[in-house]
């Protein structure tokens, strides 16, 4: 389960080790524990200390605390205006024009994550062209893979189930 | 008589005259994530005003928004939750959570489980139960967003919290119940007292259950967003006579607990209860129990 999540990290150019015996699957899901949690938890719990994120047909899908830990070490990252924050956590893909600064690769087809102006993760995408390449400002150069707003689409999904 | 005029009546024999009313918006700040005075800035830039609530260290009235309270950035990053000013109080009621092992019997939707890890901050444990599996995707929901780290949820009726083998030094019950007008519209057409009374005995069970996990020295907060005698004072007063528990004195928003209910003497501690009449807040009831010595 470690290598998922170095795995992972390593999409972004990071490095991420966490400890194999701290790391629990529930149904799909990984959680992280701590020493406290490790030693009290039972086996048939439903959500437990730091959610990481699920394996559904062999692909990781990462929690936000996931993206967090991952923005606190050196990653590839962009950090983007005001503007351009609300559009990405509302689901929408990153122009280039609301891109303040970039860190890490800025190659096509690498992921980065997504950072505002206080340097909070907003999620990831995935870069569609080089970003060091003079383009039209008015492109779309990151795609929205996942944006911190699908706690609020699935709280609407939550509240229309029966 | 209306179902509106026959519980009407019943506030009035416990002293409080029916209104109508409408509880504000409130958010409270989930100080372990945020310095609050900047999640301030940060919303009052976002054209919404807040009024800080008198009787809670990080609550705040919604004066006016000009975007929803849900849908900013700050909310989605788990810097502040939106939860109704009564239901902020029964967390404040615990003395020293920090590193404490924590019951929260009654969890979903979570809001005072992260209200917890957050005054915890984040140390200790929290076991968060709830009995409807549709509810804990909520409950998760919320735990991930506001980056709760210690707790462990799991799936259980609170009436049999002692399969578990543990015993808490705290143990939250905000147990299910019969609600209140003020947040429910159509609470007098759905509610009639044998709903009331079939919530109380639930209540009750949950309560026997609470206690018998709770260490000698540990503290029971008890809530219901209920104005229903038979689910506030009656409830304590038959803990109080049955569970070796009894009602300690605490300092928050709202009156005194009745003593007197429809002729009824109740154990005198059962004053140490605060009952909140629906106003500026939701309807509300809660009180701390310890294990008597």
């Amino acid at each position: 389960m470690t290598k998922l999540m170095s795995d992972f990290a390593g999409r972004f150019g990071a490095s991420l080790s966490l400890d194999e015996n701290l790391i629990v699957e529930r149904q799909s899901r990984v959680f992280l524990l701590n020493n406290r949690l490790k030693g009290l938890v039972l086996r048939d719990f439903y959500y437990a200390g730091v959610y990481l994120g699920k394996v559904k047909n062999g692909v990781f899908f990462p929690s936000f605390p996931l993206l967090a830990m991952i923005a606190e070490r050196r990653a590839n990252r962009i950090v983007v205006d005001e503007r351009t924050e609300w559009l990405f956590v509302c689901g929408r893909d990153i122009f280039r024009k609301g891109i303040i600064t970039v860190s890490g690769s800025t190659k096509r087809g690498a992921h980065t994550l997504v950072l505002n102006k206080g340097c909070e993760c907003l999620g990831f995408g995935r870069i569609l062209c080089n970003l060091d390449a003079e383009e039209d400002r008015r492109k779309v150069v990151v795609k929205n893979v996942s944006d911190v707003g699908d706690f609020l689409r699935r709280e609407r999904k939550h509240h229309h189930s029966p | 008589m209306t179902s509106r005029g026959f519980f009407a009546q019943r506030y009035a024999l416990m002293g409080w005259k029916y209104a109508d009313a409408k509880p504000r918006q409130a958010i409270r700040v989930n100080t372990a994530n945020a310095k609050e005075l900047e999640v301030l800035k940060r919303l009052e830039a976002r054209g919404i005003e807040l009024e800080k609530i008198p009787f809670l260290e990080n609550g705040y009235w919604v004066r006016k928004a000009k975007v929803s309270v849900g849908a900013t950035t700050e909310y989605l990053l788990g810097l502040y939750s939106i939860q109704e000013a009564a239901a902020q109080i029964p967390v404040t009621l615990f003395t020293d959570l920090k590193d404490k092992l924590v019951l929260d019997a009654c969890a979903a939707p979570g809001g005072k489980t992260v209200q917890l890890a957050d005054l915890m901050r984040n140390t200790g444990m929290i076991v968060a139960l709830d009995i409807e599996k549709g509810r804990l995707a909520a409950l998760a929901n919320q735990l991930e967003r506001c980056r709760v780290q210690n707790t462990v949820v799991y799936q259980l009726d609170a009436r049999r919290a002692s399969k578990l083998s543990l015993r808490f030094d705290r143990v939250l019950l905000d147990v299910p119940c019969s609600g209140n007008f003020a947040t429910d519209r159509e609470w007098f057409h759905r509610r009639t007292l044998e709903d009331v009374e079939r919530n109380a005995e639930l209540q009750r069970e949950i309560l026997a259950e609470a206690v018998r996990v709770l260490k000698d020295d540990g503290e029971l907060v008890y809530s219901t967003c209920s104005l229903e005698p038979e689910e506030d004072e009656l409830n304590i007063d038959w803990a109080a006579k049955t569970l070796e528990v009894e009602p300690v004195k605490i300092d928050c928003f709202g009156g005194i607990g009745l003593t007197d209910v429809f002729g009824k003497k109740l154990n005198c501690l059962v004053a140490n209860c605060r009952r909140i009449w629906p106003e500026q807040t939701q309807g509300f009831f809660v009180c701390k129990l310890r294990k008597r010595v």
